[in-house]
């Protein structure tokens, strides 16, 4: 038997698509949210093998330290003791370093609880969870303005954030753009996508045209 | 899709970021404002002999040195493990069931999720609308979720993408003859911008 999917006309009727989306509901919700925010994994990890660096070298020192070797860079006990001495140290360097150290944490602060949203959307949709990253509805919008306004493919582009489409068109010399046309259009098509957070056009039509295009 | 603990991830970045804010604020303040400078230098010589003192007042047997610091040891061993198992944590989840079902009293029917992906794959795979596609089953909430990834032509508009990818992923249900939780990824990237814009209305 062929494994090649293909919906047959005369087929039994599918198990319930309403069914299907009803049972995974939880489920559907924690894919939808997980899949257009970003994990952090990244910054995580690297902060975790930071970590394990600066751990290990400091387990290292402190077994070298009783076993009475030399240090490999500084003994632990000469740690402690600098540390609490840092005000021996220039009042400049220790100035600019402690600023510099309070930014990268206020970095990471900001990045760790941020929502950290990806460049995508979820499209409406019954039976699936689709979820559509932003240069995919920009360059579809892209060929539907460019169709609209009677303009070259070229001299349109588009770019789609978690709330607009900007849509910019140039217009060929001498070809005026109907602008009503091409807003339609892109609200016509981003109606019918049903995209979550909900995305409001944009249409911007440049006032010089360009020739020969 | 995967099983990484998201909230680990972000608790661990978030204590790191307090602790480097603390400590580097700490620093400044003192090396910038002259009252916390004297408060610091006060408090430096006491905060030195206690800390001395209790490492001479916890002697380890009769070597010598205090157990403070092989017990500082240890802890550093045990935090470098757990952050090698939270590595190695990171996006897990795969796996290799679709469906698992009693059928009847004498055994279960259990469906690779092969069959899944390459029958999805066969269907989607040729279609002119798309430059890759990639199908891959994943285990959320202890359900075996297909995740069907698709990058399209330039121009393609989202919604025939996922009318497609769903026409086939609803003829595997009548397939299964069971319908499969199942996630559409349409995606643009590299692939899709050097390739030829869609021909198709």
């Amino acid at each position: 038997m062929s494994t090649t999917l293909t919906p047959q006309a005369d087929a039994p009727p599918a198990p319930s698509p309403t069914g299907t989306v009803s049972a995974n509901r939880g489920i559907y919700r924690r894919i939808g949210r997980r899949e257009t925010h970003s994990p952090r994994s990244l910054l995580a990890i690297v902060l975790a093998v930071a970590l394990i660096l600066v751990l290990a070298w400091l387990g290292t020192e402190i077994v070298l330290a009783l076993l009475g070797a030399p240090a490999l860079l500084v003994a632990p006990v000469d740690m402690f003791t600098s540390a609490v001495n840092l005000l021996d140290a220039p009042t400049g360097i220790v100035a600019a370093a402690g600023i510099v150290v309070a930014v990268i944490g206020l970095v990471l602060v900001i990045a760790g609880v941020a929502p950290g949203r990806r460049a995508r959307h979820l499209l409406m949709s019954e039976r699936t969870v689709v979820v559509v990253d932003n240069e995919v509805i920009a360059s579809a919008l892209a060929r539907h303005a460019s169709l609209a306004g009677n303009v070259d493919p070229d001299n349109a582009s588009v770019s789609v954030s978690h709330r607009t489409a900007e849509v910019h068109l140039t217009p060929t010399t001498g070809i005026p753009v109907d602008r009503d046309a091409v807003t339609s259009t892109v609200t016509e098509q981003l109606d019918s996508y049903g995209l979550t957070p909900s995305v409001r056009p944009r249409v911007r039509i440049a006032t010089s045209g360009r020739i020969g295009a | 899709m995967n099983s990484t603990n998201r909230a680990a991830n972000r608790l661990l970045i978030l204590v790191v970021g307090l602790l480097l804010v603390v400590v580097g604020a700490a620093a400044a303040t003192a090396a910038l404002i002259p009252s916390v400078q004297d408060a610091w230098r006060n408090t430096a010589g006491a905060v030195r002999d206690q800390v001395f003192a209790w490492l001479q007042q916890t002697p380890l047997g009769d070597t010598g040195v205090s157990w403070i610091m092989p017990a500082l040891l240890v802890i550093a061993v045990v935090a470098v493990i757990l952050l090698i198992v939270f590595i190695v944590r990171q996006g897990r989840g795969h796996t290799g069931i679709a469906v698992t079902e009693p059928t009847s009293e004498h055994g279960t029917t259990v469906i690779e999720s092969a069959v899944a992906e390459h029958a999805l794959q066969d269907a989607i795979g040729s279609r002119p609308e798309f430059v890759a596609s990639h199908v891959s089953t994943y285990r959320v909430k202890r359900t075996p979720v297909l995740k069907i990834s698709v990058t399209c032509r330039r121009g393609v508009s989202p919604k025939d993408a996922a009318a497609i990818v769903e026409d086939a992923v609803r003829a595997l249900d009548l397939l299964l003859g069971r319908p499969l939780p199942a996630l559409v990824q349409i995606s643009g990237g590299f692939r899709a911008r050097v390739t030829s814009t869609t021909r198709l209305q």
